[in-house]
């Protein structure tokens, strides 16, 4: 276990430890009691080994819902120099884009608890869930490009979704640079009758309401109100995303060797950003992301209908942010006092730009990109903004989530799906999901307190609490 | 014939889940590592051996070999979307490995899948022989 100096009460350093082959620091943001729980997995070990990729620019940061993950901790940040940096398809994750997507009713808590049950079943009946399900958006191979081409903007275009939605998503739903041709046949296949679907895992779509607002003005810029009714769903790029993943790990993994790389941990598997097979992977990585703003888009585009279906056409739901949580991005900052041009890694870690950033939509410029942090499941998710001190600190990054700390397996031990559905209606929370493994393995227990982790970036600056949501029902794979 | 000594076992990881596989041989190893990682997704009850699919993959060294291979049968599950009963290693040298499977198509009634397997990983991968057995622990990203 790597030896830690506390900063400050937030903040912690590993110092780089040459014999390790650390190029630089690893900075954990965790209070004392987060700090426990982390340091019983190998999460500090796999960021000490991100700080020793080759050109990393500033330390190695581990948001406070760290925990372990493949090659590259889930909770993890590291920016590269664009020019003389690596690109490791580990840093994003197999779920290339995985992200959640907010979007505000015009409803209220009391006027959807009596129909509860049956948006829940519509719902449930219209967006396609669980392992191996198929979509409802057939795309023949030309289709399939220019999904990957063009992202949330051609579901729009397609008729799932309203023209104003894509200026609500994280780079308007498309990252520029992708080329379809740099995805592998095998990755199309298993993406193409993906679409419009969430799978299994820990994506949901969850129906919740608005309990408190903490930022009045922030709430207000993003629609939001107590008592309000929402829908937060987590989904990613599905088989597209896993496979391009896949096919770029094994290819990297056996080109290093040319440019001379070694890396502690074959999942860390990278090569430079700027040679030929850093290129195709940054043009099939962005593919893949504009794969999963797609499908986010379809899924709110069905669960809009299932509510106008159940509240009639005048219930809306507006997009309030899409936000992803496994991507590479190039992006400036400032770091040591030099504006540097890099690539930021985000492996379960959300962007966080505070207010001023040229890369906001209009409406919050003043106040902050929204930050959605999503708790386990039946528990609470927070909206949060970026704040001044994540460009400072964090490559204008924050948590993701609530971070795991319990095994899928240990977390179904002597537990019975029935009973525990129960438990959570009991509680408040009806559930629906494709499996019972489902619900087993996603139980709020096998999670950190979601209230700890975002308190942590709140009190650290690096983004401030706007409105904590609660759920009423959940729908799963 | 006596049937061959393979035999798997779950391992925890805090995010996901991982296999132990001992077999007798190395090709057996590998066939064993596919149909474990088979029946975590569905269940190979369920599935009749009607056609054979053709499986193949290469790798710089042994550790590439088994992700690349078990890689192979995610794909073969999610995207070619068939339902392997048993698998089969034909031929299996240092840079390359090529099987078939015995299933059928994936028929989302008759297969309905337990989990999605995102792809095999790295993660604390050993290979080993020891006392006359291999022995196999691999990760997958769920």
């Amino acid at each position: 276990m790597p030896i830690l100096e506390s900063i400050d009460a937030l903040r912690h350093r590993i110092p780089r430890d040459p014999s390790r082959g650390m190029r630089t620091d690893v900075v954990v943001y965790a209070s004392d009691v987060l700090l426990k729980q982390i340091e019983k997995d190998q999460s500090l070990d796999q960021a000490v080994n991100v700080a020793t990729l080759p050109g990393i620019v500033g330390p190695s940061l581990a948001m406070p819902d760290i925990h372990q993950g493949y090659g590259f901790p889930i909770g993890g940040v590291a920016a590269m120099d664009f020019q003389h940096g690596v690109v490791s398809p580990g840093g994003v994750g197999f779920d290339i884009n995985c992200g959640v997507r907010l979007a505000a009713s015009s409803l209220d808590r009391a006027e959807v608890a009596p129909r509860l049950n049956e948006l829940v079943n519509q719902i449930f009946r219209d967006v396609p869930c669980g392992a191996g399900g198929e979509g409802r958006i057939p795309l023949n191979a030309r289709e399939l490009d220019s999904v990957l081409q063009d992202g949330a903007r051609w579901m729009v275009k397609k008729g799932y979704g309203e023209e104003r939605d894509v200026e609500f998503a994280e780079e308007s739903g498309c990252l520029p640079g992708a080329d379809p041709d740099q995805v592998s046949a095998k990755a199309k296949e298993r993406g193409r009758p993906q679409a419009g679907t969430i799978g299994s895992g820990n994506h949901f779509i969850e129906i919740q309401y608005v309990e408190s607002v903490h930022d009045a003005e922030a709430a207000r810029a993003m629609n939001l109100r107590e008592n309000q009714i929402v829908v937060l769903l987590h989904c990613g790029s599905r088989g597209l995303g896993h496979q391009v993943c896949t096919d770029y790990v094994a290819a990297m993994g056996a080109a290093m060797k040319e440019h001379g790389i070694a890396v502690p941990d074959r999942q860390l598997a990278c090569v430079p950003i700027q040679s030929k097979q850093g290129q195709a992977y940054l043009a099939a990585m962005a593919a893949a992301a504009n794969f999963a703003w797609a499908n986010r888009q379809a899924i709110l585009h069905f669960t809009r209908a299932a509510f106008a279906r159940i509240f009639g056409q005048g219930a809306r739901l507006d997009l309030v942010y899409d936000v992803c949580h496994n991507i590479a991005k190039r992006e400036k900052h400032v770091v040591d006092g030099v504006e540097r041009d890099v690539l930021v890694h985000r492996k379960g870690a959300t962007r966080a730009f505070p207010a001023g950033h040229r890369d906001l939509p209009a409406s919050y410029r003043s106040v902050g990109q929204p930050v959605i942090v999503p708790g386990s499941m039946g528990t609470a998710s927070w909206v949060l903004v970026g704040a001044e001190r994540s460009m400072q600190e964090t490559f204008g990054s924050v948590c993701h989530g609530a971070g795991r700390v319990l095994s899928r397996t240990a977390a179904k031990k002597g537990k019975d799906a029935r009973q525990e559905q129960k438990r959570l209606e009991e509680a408040g929370v009806l559930v629906r999901s494709a499996s019972r493994d489902g619900i087993l393995e996603e139980l709020p227990e096998a999670y950190k307190d979601v209230d700890q982790v975002v308190e942590v970036v709140h009190q650290a600056g690096l983004a401030r609490k706007v409105a904590r949501l609660r759920p009423v029902a959940v729908i799963k794979g | 014939m006596t049937m061959p000594q393979r035999s798997f076992e779950i391992l925890e990881h805090t995010a996901d889940l991982g296999i132990r596989i001992t077999a007798p041989s190395l090709p057996e190893l590998f066939a064993a590592a596919a149909e474990a990682l088979v029946s975590v997704v569905l269940d190979p009850a369920r599935i009749e051996p009607k056609r054979e699919y053709a499986i193949e993959a290469s790798g710089e060294d042994l550790d590439a070999l088994l992700v690349n291979w078990l890689n192979e049968i995610v794909y073969l599950l999610d995207g070619a979307r068939v339902a392997p009963a048993r698998i089969a290693v034909d031929e299996l040298n240092e840079a390359r490995v090529v099987g078939r499977a015995f299933g059928e198509p994936r028929d989302v009634e008759k297969h309905p899948h337990r989990i999605t397997v995102k792809a095999v990983t790295y993660h604390q991968l050993r290979i080993e022989q020891r006392a006359g057995q291999w022995r196999a622990d691999f990760f997958l990203d769920v």
